[in-house]
């Protein structure tokens, strides 16, 4: 699944005049406004800005979850603003992790099921206790998302997202809704699953010192990327602050 | 102090019902087809009962009546002083064959005298066209309406009819009905063929001539004063009509016409309870899933009410509310259904039972009633959600909702989990989480097979009865009945009859029979051994011969009379020689028509002392001859009647598809409305509930199909559950209403039809499945991005 992505010498995303404009006339919003990017397949990002300046809509699109209003976004070879839903959904299927800040668990499944689901579509995934492990929750395993902690849900999603390997590992503020100690620990997964797999991971975050972490840094304002900063020394997760 | 609090809540209210609008709209559909039935029979036996009273109160209907064989007119005086007699007629009656050129086979008449001062006293004609005979004039007659309609008989018209063996041609002068022939069918015939039976109304002298009956009667009719006991007058009038011939007299539940409407308004009164309890419980159900559905989601909204100072009873007024909305608009629904119902039937009642006027009409109360029976279901619904709310302490209420507790399962359930992928065991703990929710579409769906189940028996058991009677037990092709019981040689001229195959005597009489305290009024027959025509059915449906001694007894006959094989009962003629014996019961056998007794026929005729009289005979005949054998009879004087069974056989199919078709597509379109709306209801809410995850499975990079088998598979896991309570439930209805349905004329037994299964499993499968289709859509329109954003 991700062999061909990993082997592939070109951008793992490659945008150009990316927008995308909610409603029209007087009271549209502007949420990306001709966006180019390139970003190199096991690039770790971290993504800087204002509320509402287009972060999320930016690694909504990246991850085929909503469509540009106009410009092209390509992954390796193929342009995702011409797929159709079907294809996108086997893009995000066969591609990407996606980890948001409210978990979204499915209540419904254990810790270790909730793995399983993605396993279940996967085609050469880890198992559910690897994954869980890399978290640091094996022990959790057979517990509902309602019986545990806010940290160890967004653990468990995490798992979640890499136990297929994905080639993309797209984070929505994964930490913003847990202290330091466990925002330390999810980033730390996050880090470690980049190396090991060598999974593209974008994050995005309200937290500057986060940005230690990335290889780039992309500070966006107003739709727009107003700042690419390249990190010489990368911080480990550690090290951070809140 | 509740309405003065209610005002700005009424908004809300009003945007409650409208966001809740596709399970109110279940709901109420559900609601209106339960009170549609309901006002539907309830006016209809309302309006039946109603009619029948006016009818026979403007027309002055018989209380009694009583038959006999010749008395003179002198003999009046003494009925007229019985006290509590009211009025008393004497009237000449008999039968008539009847040359009609439009059909083949003979048709034949009751007729009936008209007294020679004018206007009937008892059982007045209700004129449809026409005039009343003139006295003078011997051949003015009056027909039936029925009849006349039939063979197209108009004012003026000649009628030639072979009356006591001699011909006479008839003019008819005028049309009309009689509350004595509401309902209108031939001797030993058990439906109406209009055009093969009919009422005919003469001058009493002209009859009296025709008969040889000049200064006599053979028939007396009464109206009892009000509060006569009816018993005691019986025994007055049998005292003085014994000696000349009479049988008895007997009361409204002996006459045919009467009987009929009684059994028709019984069987409303059935189908008044039965069909709407079915679906009053379930909008109950569907009152509490929506009802809990928006207090869950409403909860920060109560906590907010409570928080400014409503009160408990507000709070509870003000959900429980939006549920009366339901109920009300689910009333008006059902009562514009039910009048429109109503009216249908009640054409189809106007075609069968000839009274002057009858139009549907359900009265206040009825709407009274349904209305009320609306809002106690839908009440019983929302009290329990409702309760919930009120009980929610504001702050708890405010606070986010804990988040769902499941569990994993135990035993035998998770070693079947375990096997199960992750979206199955989402579906597994979904049910196992909300198991009254989940009980209650199971249950919703299982109703609907049921109602089908029992929908599909009932044709089943029609063309069961149809066979058994027609094929099995009577293969005859025409019964022949002489005007007076003949000897065994007469035999051999009906044997040369045209076209005739083969030919078997019979002999009835009427009879009372008693065991203990217990007395029933009913007929005995005598069939012969090796019987190949008429033939007795035994309990498995196959022909048995007449018992070699003793008396066999229809099932029906046995129970009323306590009696079973070995017990002796008393057995009395009540005409002729009012022969007394006492006789054993060596069978019990199951007609599945009529209930009466059965002997053999050389049996019967030495019990009554009169050895070798038959009263008639069943033929079977050559198809070829057919006309030749009916321009003979036509012309047989000695003959009461000629019963066809073809004919009979179709005009019995005819009623019970017009009955029973029309019941069947309502059972269908019910069953519809039940499927379809628990599974819609069911499945809006589980969408609602699972939308957050169905749109992680869609991000997650599920299909749309994947995502949808989530959600409709729950569903199915529920029909599917639904499939065996609602066909064992079916069953357990079926046979209890076929017993309710039990007459004394059909004995229904409920038959195990597995296309009636089949069927009623597919067409709810079917239901459910379009249901939750139409809910599926939903998952295409799901915003993934937005749901995401949200917290929960
Ligand atoms: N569905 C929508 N309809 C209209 N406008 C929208 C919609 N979604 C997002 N927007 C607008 O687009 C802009 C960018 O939104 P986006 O969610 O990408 O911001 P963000 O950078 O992720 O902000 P935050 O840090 O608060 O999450 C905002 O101005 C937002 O109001
Ligand atoms: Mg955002």
């Amino acid at each position: 699944m991700t062999i061909a992505a990993e082997t592939d010498p070109s951008p793992a995303f490659h945008t150009i005049r990316l927008s995308k404009v909610y409603g029209d006339g007087p009271t549209a919003v502007h949420a990306l406004r001709d966006v180019d990017l390139d970003v190199a397949q096991g690039e770790l990002i971290v993504l800087l800005g204002p509320s509402g300046s287009g972060k999320s809509t930016l690694l909504n699109i990246l991850g085929g979850l909503d469509r540009a209003s106009s410009g092209e976004v390509w992954f390796h070879q193929t342009a995702l603003n011409a797929m159709r839903e079907r294809a996108l959904t086997d893009f995000r299927r066969r591609h990407i992790g996606f980890i948001f800040q409210f978990y979204n668990l499915i209540p419904s499944l254990t810790a270790r099921e909730n793995v399983d689901l993605v396993r279940e579509i996967a085609e050469d995934p880890l198992s559910a206790e690897e994954a869980l492990d890399l978290v640091g929750l094996a022990e959790r395993m057979d517990h509902f998302p309602a019986q545990l902690s806010g940290g160890e849900q967004q653990r468990v999603a995490v798992a979640r997202a890499i136990a297929k390997r994905p080639a993309v590992l797209l984070c929505d503020e994964p930490t913003g809704a847990l202290d330091l100690k466990t925002g330390v620990r999810v980033l730390e997964a996050l880090v470690e699953i980049n190396k090991r797999y060598r999974s593209t991971t974008l994050i995005v975050t309200h937290n500057a010192d986060v940005a230690r972490l990335g290889e780039r840094v992309i500070h966006f304002s107003d739709g727009r990327i107003r700042t690419i900063e390249t990190n010489a020394v990368r911080a480990p997760p550690s090290e951070l602050k809140w | 102090m509740v309405k003065l609090i209610a005002r700005p809540l009424d908004r809300k209210l009003l945007r409650d019902v409208w966001r809740m609008r596709i399970h109110a709209a279940a709901v109420a559909l559900v609601l209106g087809c339960g009170l549609s039935v309901y006002i539907m029979s309830v006016g209809m036996r309302a309006s039946l009962e109603r009619t029948r009273a006016d009818y026979y109160a403007d027309y002055r209907m018989m209380h009694l009546a009583a038959s006999l064989v010749r008395a003179p007119d002198r003999v009046a005086a003494d009925l007229e002083r019985i006290p509590e007699v009211a009025a008393i007629e004497t009237r000449i009656s008999g039968y008539a064959l009847l040359d009609v050129p439009q059909i083949v086979e003979p048709a034949s008449a009751r007729l009936i005298s008209l007294p020679l001062g004018g206007r009937p006293r008892i059982n007045d004609l209700a004129m449809v066209r026409g005039r009343w005979p003139d006295p003078a004039k011997a051949d003015e007659a009056i027909v039936s309406e029925a009849f006349a309609t039939a063979l197209d008989i108009r004012i003026g018209a000649n009628l030639a009819a072979t009356i006591h063996g001699r011909r006479h041609v008839l003019t008819i002068v005028g049309i009309a009905n009689s509350p004595e022939f509401v309902f209108v069918s031939a001797p030993g015939e058990l439906f109406p063929q209009p055009e093969r039976f009919g009422v005919v109304w003469m001058g009493r002298t002209a009859l009296a001539r025709a008969f040889d009956m000049s200064g006599a009667f053979n028939d007396a009719i009464f109206r009892l004063s009000p509060g006569a006991d009816d018993q005691r007058v019986r025994s007055a009038i049998d005292e003085v009509l014994r000696a000349f011939g009479s049988s008895g007299a007997y009361g409204r539940d002996r006459m045919m016409s009467d009987r009929f409407l009684s059994e028709e308004i019984k069987q409303l009164t059935t189908m008044a309870i039965f069909l709407p309890a079915f679906f009053l419980v379930i909008a109950a159900f569907l009152v509490n899933i929506a009802l809990g559905r928006v207090i869950a989601t409403e909860r920060s909204n109560i906590g907010l009410l409570k928080a400014f100072g409503y009160s408990d009873l507000a709070v509870a007024w003000h959900y429980a509310k939006s549920a009366l909305m339901f109920g009300l608009i689910g009333a008006s629904l059902g009562s514009i259904a039910g009048v429109v119902l109503g009216r249908a039937i009640a054409d189809i009642y106007r075609d069968y039972y000839h009274f002057p006027a009858l139009a549907f009409s359900a009265g206040l109360l009825t709407f009274a009633g349904a209305w009320a029976a609306a809002i106690v279901a839908v009440s019983i619904g929302a009290i329990f959600s409702v309760w919930r709310a009120v009980r929610l302490a504001p702050a708890e209420a405010l606070a986010p909702p804990r988040p769902a507790v499941y569990s994993r399962s135990s035993g035998m359930l998770a070693r079947f989990a375990a096997r199960l992928d992750a979206k199955s065991r989402i579906i597994l703990r979904r049910i196992q989480r909300f198991p009254r929710r989940a009980a209650t579409t199971v249950i919703g769906i299982a109703l609907a097979i049921a109602l089908l189940v029992v929908a599909g028996a009932f044709p089943a058991v029609m063309t069961q009865l149809l066979s058994v009677h027609f094929s099995v037990a009577n293969r005859q092709d025409v019964t022949l009945s002489f005007v007076a019981p003949r000897e065994i040689g007469v035999m051999h001229a009906v044997a040369h009859l045209p076209g005739v195959i083969s030919a078997e005597p019979f002999r009835a009489d009427d009879v009372v029979l008693r065991h203990g305290r217990l007395e029933v009024r009913e007929a005995v027959l005598g069939l012969p051994f090796n019987a190949r025509l008429s033939r007795l059915i035994g309990s498995d449906g196959q022909a048995v011969e007449p018992p070699v001694a003793g008396i066999a007894l229809a099932r029906a006959l046995a129970a009323k009379l306590h009696a079973g094989p070995g017990d002796e009962i008393e057995i009395e003629q009540v005409s002729g020689r009012r022969v007394q014996a006492r006789i054993r019961v060596s069978a019990i056998v199951d007609p599945m028509v009529g209930s009466s007794a059965y002997m053999n026929i050389e049996d019967l005729g030495r019990l009554f002392r009169e050895p070798g009289r038959i009263s008639g005979a069943h033929l079977s005949l050559d198809p070829a001859r057919y006309a030749a054998f009916n321009a003979q009879i036509k012309e047989t004087p000695a003959l009461a009647g000629a019963s066809f069974l073809r004919q009979a056989e179709r005009s019995m199919r005819r009623a019970f598809d017009e009955g029973v078709g029309v019941m069947n597509y309502l059972y269908i379109a019910f069953a519809a409305v039940m499927a379809g709306g628990v599974a819609f209801s069911a499945a809006r809410v589980t969408m609602a509930e699972q939308e957050r995850d169905l749109a992680t499975l869609r991000v997650l990079g599920f299909t749309r199909g994947e995502a949808s088998y989530v959600l409709v598979g729950e569903l199915f896991v529920l029909a599917l559950l639904a499939v065996p309570l609602g066909c064992v439930l079916g069953t357990v209805l079926g046979i209890w209403l076929m017993r309710l349905f039990q007459t004394d004329m059909y004995s229904f037994t409920f038959i195990f039809n597995p296309g009636g299964y089949a069927f009623a499993i597919a067409f709810t499968l079917a239901c459910v499945a379009i249901a939750s289709f139409i809910v599926r859509l939903g998952i295409d329109r799901l915003d993934m991005v937005g749901v995401l954003k949200a917290r929960d």
